[in-house]
């Protein structure tokens, strides 16, 4: 396709002049204007909005995959009884791939996206300040919408509220356990019981069985009920045996 | 036309100081050559209203632009090699960060490198979603060039038209994805999320509100007399030396060459829509602009093609499965086969080239390189600046649409 | 000597039936009657307060405010709102007055600094003198049966100084800047004194009484409409407003002529082009629109026609600071030549039909 040439005839340059102070003097007389004066006003979002993170402890089974996920490097584990993660927003940029890794659904986002900190200490959030939305104290009157339709786009105000909140989506995983794939490979190391953060695995002593007949001893791993399947001692193990299944 | 006569008076001539200390990437003896021959340097410097983030150096005599050198990389920060450093999924918000606005195209040359490596295969619905999103950042980045060439030749008014609609668009893709720039959508084997009914049909609606917004734009700053008079005949670039320079893009395409890499490497979903690639003849900063014009209605009806015949199905490939709860296990670790693996993209901008290099092992890529389209027509933006008057130099500066952090990267 | 200063004083005043109680009684109390007197001497109080200078500095206050806004309101935006949000930002321009009082006056090593710092002073002799010659029915300054013609000459020293500060700051693009300036004064001065000319010719006189009263049926616009657009688009010119603001680019030489200015010099040199648009509407308002005719009201007496010339001239302006919203930035080279082949040759066209529209009437 191409470009139309432009025609230089002082007659088309006379009717472009006219077109364009019809356009000004139109605006002038009636705006199409499309300013939200916050922070009287606020704009309502859709749901899906990448906003502030939330945190929900019961859900957290101590991971660590939105740590080692993230772009940024913003998520610290912070020991609290177990581990669960603070968001460092100086460095956070709200990409949510923390969110989607989470296998239970205990981070969850929210739709507030304006806060504001009072000094850059303040700005490392700790897992129990992230539990719920941060306290806010609302300066704003009325709400704006944008309305738009095949005729063109306008706001709308109305004098409610914006109302933030939290939107939570469970994935739909089942809950999973650690088992090992082959346990006559397994060395001994014990670094999967080091790394495990709820204790759940236990070293036994064992019997080495060789075409039956019993040639020494040794220790093999076992997995109690306390696993939930966080998945550290997977990436952890040197002869990569491990795995997660999903329990019924 | 009346000849004159020039007189050389062989007065000895002190280059201004400020010449030297500032760290100008010139020789000492081409200031001095530029002095003695009654000729000045003027620095259109990193401070300045109408200059970007980069330094052009101005060799003028009297009015007329004799040469210009190009001052680029304030804005380098080293995406190469931090890329070599991070997993491959987490280098996607990096890979975005150049250019704002096109990030969906940065984003999907790298994917589809990734794809192309590792044998994955894209549902359609991913397909006609990541196309959609592609075009609505071309939509977003001709409307940010046209306000900056608005404010380059001081029509403040055609710069405050195109970035109200761009509200539109980043408004469209929250709806969509969740940010309004620079999403992170695009992930090996499709996308984050699907996309539902209502979000579709409000993408729909806002096609036709952005284009009768753009009827007023057209009326008060397309055909304005004053803005064809700036834009018409300046920085002619014949269809000869637009190839001879390697000029990319929409600027390539105002010069009369049709090269399209949607056309002639096709990818994503366009070959199952109808749509034209737009060229002018001319090659003057006018049909420049006039092609971002018109290419915007294009995207804007591909766009509304792609929603019209979305086809049902998954939004990510079988191989990888639900990405929510699943994105750390399935991303996390991939580990390319090792080679390298080359993707061509269109950009807003022009071509745009991702190569990988995997040395098969490990889970950071070996090396990485994108060649960004700025970088690539910087030559010919250079070459259509000479014999132009400096009045031009922002009239051309606006009509190559030149983003010095995407040049730069 | 002050005796026959207050009886030269007394035998001029304006005369104004709504609060002449209230002067009647000051005129008795002795101090008090002396800076009565003066200031409602008729031509003190037509160069200080209308159409002089109080005026001006409302008028000042007002346009700044008004330019932003409208401009605002064309560009789908809302402009400045913060400053008395009640009266929706009105006093905005008093803010940026206050402002430029507190910021650093910076004169740089390499600047010429006697002329650098006195050239903004200086440049207002050339603009606040013409206030003196310009009538508004009784109220004048100095009246003069050459008034149109001094006007015109004065109004053509300003561009004068504006090169001198571009050449003061010693800056590359001070000089650039200077070059331009010089080059699009050259361009708008003639068509625009024959303009003026072909005006003096359709009323027989450069007296502006003369003007005004050959205008009570029809007014000058609509007797020689190709001097109207002459003079308007002279007047887009000589203010380096857009379409022309080619002196003062702010994209292409970064402010031109005024770019090492700050602090209260840069205040000064950012109000020289509004007050050279007030005089230069004043004129306007004079020889095209009636000047000071309008209906008249009993109870303001002397007060009428300044009034009238006053709201007619901020009517004029705020009319055309819409061209700002509307228009690009032509490029000099574009400026001299039409200026030279279109305008010019409106201008003897409308010489013509100001002469024989003259010699009709």
């Amino acid at each position: 396709m191409k470009v139309e040439k432009i025609s230089r005839s002082p007659l088309e340059e006379l009717k472009r002049h006219v077109g364009v102070i019809q356009e000004a003097f139109k605006q002038a007389v009636i705006p199409d204007r499309v300013t939200i004066e916050y922070p009287r006003e606020r704009r309502k979002y859709p749901e899906n909005l990448r906003g502030f993170i939330v945190l929900d402890k019961s859900r957290c089974i101590s991971c660590f995959r939105c740590a080692q996920i993230c772009p940024a490097n913003a998520i610290q584990m912070s020991y609290f009884e177990n581990f669960y993660p603070g968001i460092d927003y100086t460095k956070c940029i709200f990409c949510h791939f923390c969110v989607e890794s989470c296998p239970t659904g205990a981070l969850a986002s929210s739709t507030l996206h304006d806060m504001a900190f009072k000094s850059l200490e303040d700005m490392k959030v700790k897992p129990n300040q992230m539990m719920r939305l941060p306290a806010t104290i609302r300066e704003d009157v009325q709400s704006v919408e944008y309305d738009v339709t095949k005729k063109g786009w306008r706001l709308i105000r109305k004098m409610e509220l914006e109302d933030i909140k939290v939107v939570r989506i469970l994935p739909k995983l089942k809950p999973r356990r650690a088992f090992c794939l082959e346990p006559e490979s397994c060395l001994g190391c014990r670094q999967c019981m080091e790394v495990c953060p709820h204790e759940a695995i236990v070293m036994e002593r064992c019997e080495i069985t060789l075409e039956g007949q019993i040639v020494g001893k040794g220790c093999v791993l076992k997995i109690t009920e306390k696993c939930v399947g966080c998945g550290l001692c997977v990436r952890q193990c040197p002869m990569k045996i491990l795995s997660l299944k999903e329990v019924e | 036309m009346i000849e004159m006569k020039e007189f050389h008076l062989d007065i000895p001539v002190e280059p201004p100081k400020e010449l030297e200390s500032l760290f100008l990437p010139i020789p000492r003896e081409y200031v001095e050559d530029t002095y003695k021959k009654d000729e000045f340097l003027v620095l259109v410097g990193p401070q300045h209203p109408g200059s970007g983030h980069m330094r052009l150096i101005v060799r003028v005599k009297g009015d007329i632009i004799q040469e210009v050198i190009p001052d680029p990389g304030y804005v380098h920060r080293c995406v190469e090699k931090i890329a070599e450093n991070r997993l491959y999924i987490q280098n996607i918000p990096l890979v975005e960060r150049p250019s704002i606005m096109d990030s969906a195209n940065f984003n999907l040359g790298y994917v589809r490198a990734i794809e192309a490596a590792m044998d994955i295969e894209v549902p359609e619905r991913a397909k006609f979603i990541r196309t959609i999103l592609a075009e609505l950042c071309r939509i977003g980045t001709h409307l940010y060039d046209a306000a900056i060439l608005a404010v380059f030749i001081g029509h403040t008014t055609g710069f405050m038209y195109p970035f109200g609609i761009r509200e539109l668009i980043c408004e469209s893709l929250v709806r969509m994805t969740g940010a309004r720039f620079t999403s992170s959508f695009i992930v090996p084997g499709g996308v984050r999320r699907d996309v539902d009914e209502k979000t579709l049909r409000w993408v729909y609606d806002a096609t036709f509100a952005i284009e009768k917004r753009l009827k007023s734009f057209e009326r008060i700053f397309i055909k304005n007399p004053t803005v064809i008079a700036r834009l018409r005949d300046v920085g002619v670039l014949s269809k000869e030396e637009a190839i001879k320079f390697g000029v990319v893009g929409p600027f390539l395409r105002a010069s009369g060459v049709e090269y399209d890499t949607r056309v002639v490497e096709p990818y994503e979903a366009y070959e199952e829509l109808t749509w034209d690639i737009v060229t002018a003849d001319e090659g003057d900063g006018y049909a420049r602009f006039m092609v971002r014009v018109n290419e915007v209605s294009q995207s804007l009806s591909i766009i509304r093609q792609c929603i019209t015949s979305m086809p049902d199905g998954s939004y990510i490939s079988e191989q990888i499965g639900e990405v929510r709860g699943n994105f750390f296990d399935k991303f996390a670790d991939i580990v390319l086969p090792a080679g390298e693996y080359t993707t061509l993209t269109e950009a807003a901008r022009g071509t745009l080239l991702f190569t990988i290099v995997s040395d098969g092992e490990s889970n950071v890529p070996y090396r990485m390189r994108i060649v960004s389209p700025g970088w690539l027509y910087l030559r010919g933006f250079m070459e259509a600046l000479k014999g132009e008057r400096l009045a031009d130099l922002q009239a051309i500066y606006g009509s190559f649409g030149y983003f010095p952090p995407e040049a730069d990267r | 000597m002050i005796s026959t200063l207050f009886e030269i004083f007394k035998s001029n005043m304006v005369q104004i039936p709504l609060i002449q109680p209230i002067i009647d009684y000051l005129m008795q109390i002795p101090l008090i009657n002396f800076i009565v007197a003066l200031i409602l001497w008729r031509p003190f109080f037509a160069v200080v307060i209308i159409p002089g200078l109080t005026v001006l500095l409302l008028y000042l206050l007002y346009i700044v405010w008004f330019e932003r806004k409208l401009t605002a309101r064309v560009q789908w935006r809302v402009g400045p709102l913060e400053v008395a949000r009640p009266i929706r930002g009105a006093i905005q321009a008093l803010a940026d007055g206050l402002r430029y009082f507190f910021q650093e006056a910076i004169v740089h090593k390499e600047a010429h600094r006697p002329y650098f710092v006195q050239l903004p002073i200086l440049a207002f002799i050339p603009i606040l003198l013409p206030i003196a010659f310009i009538p508004a029915g009784n109220v004048v300054g100095i009246k003069s049966p050459y008034a149109v013609q001094l006007v015109v000459a004065f109004l053509a020293l300003i561009p004068i100084t504006i090169i001198a500060i571009g050449w003061a700051s010693n800056n590359r693009f001070a000089f650039i800047g200077s070059v331009r300036e010089a080059l699009i004064y050259v361009s708008y001065e003639i068509p625009f004194i024959i303009a003026v000319i072909s005006m003096i010719y359709l009323y027989g006189s450069g007296d502006p009484y003369v003007a005004v009263e050959k205008q009570s049926i029809v007014p000058g616009a609509i007797m020689n409409p190709i001097a109207f657009l002459v003079f308007i688009i002279a007047m887009l010119m000589a203010t380096s407003r857009l379409p022309f603001e080619i002196p003062e680019a702010d994209q292409e030489i970064a402010f031109g002529p005024f770019v090492e200015y700050s602090g209260m010099l840069f205040g000064l040199v950012m109000v020289l082009a509004y007050e050279k648009l007030y005089v230069m509407a004043l004129l306007f308002v004079i020889l095209f629109l009636g000047g000071w005719s309008g209906f008249y009201c009993e109870l303001l007496g002397d007060l009428n026609a300044p009034l009238w010339l006053f709201i007619k001239t901020i009517i004029v302006i705020s009319i055309l600071a819409i061209v700002r919203s509307m228009y690009a930035r032509y490029r000099i080279d574009q400026a001299v030549r039409y200026s030279f082949s279109w305008l010019i040759a409106l201008s003897i066209v409308a010489l013509v039909i100001g002469i024989a529209v003259g010699w009709i009437v």
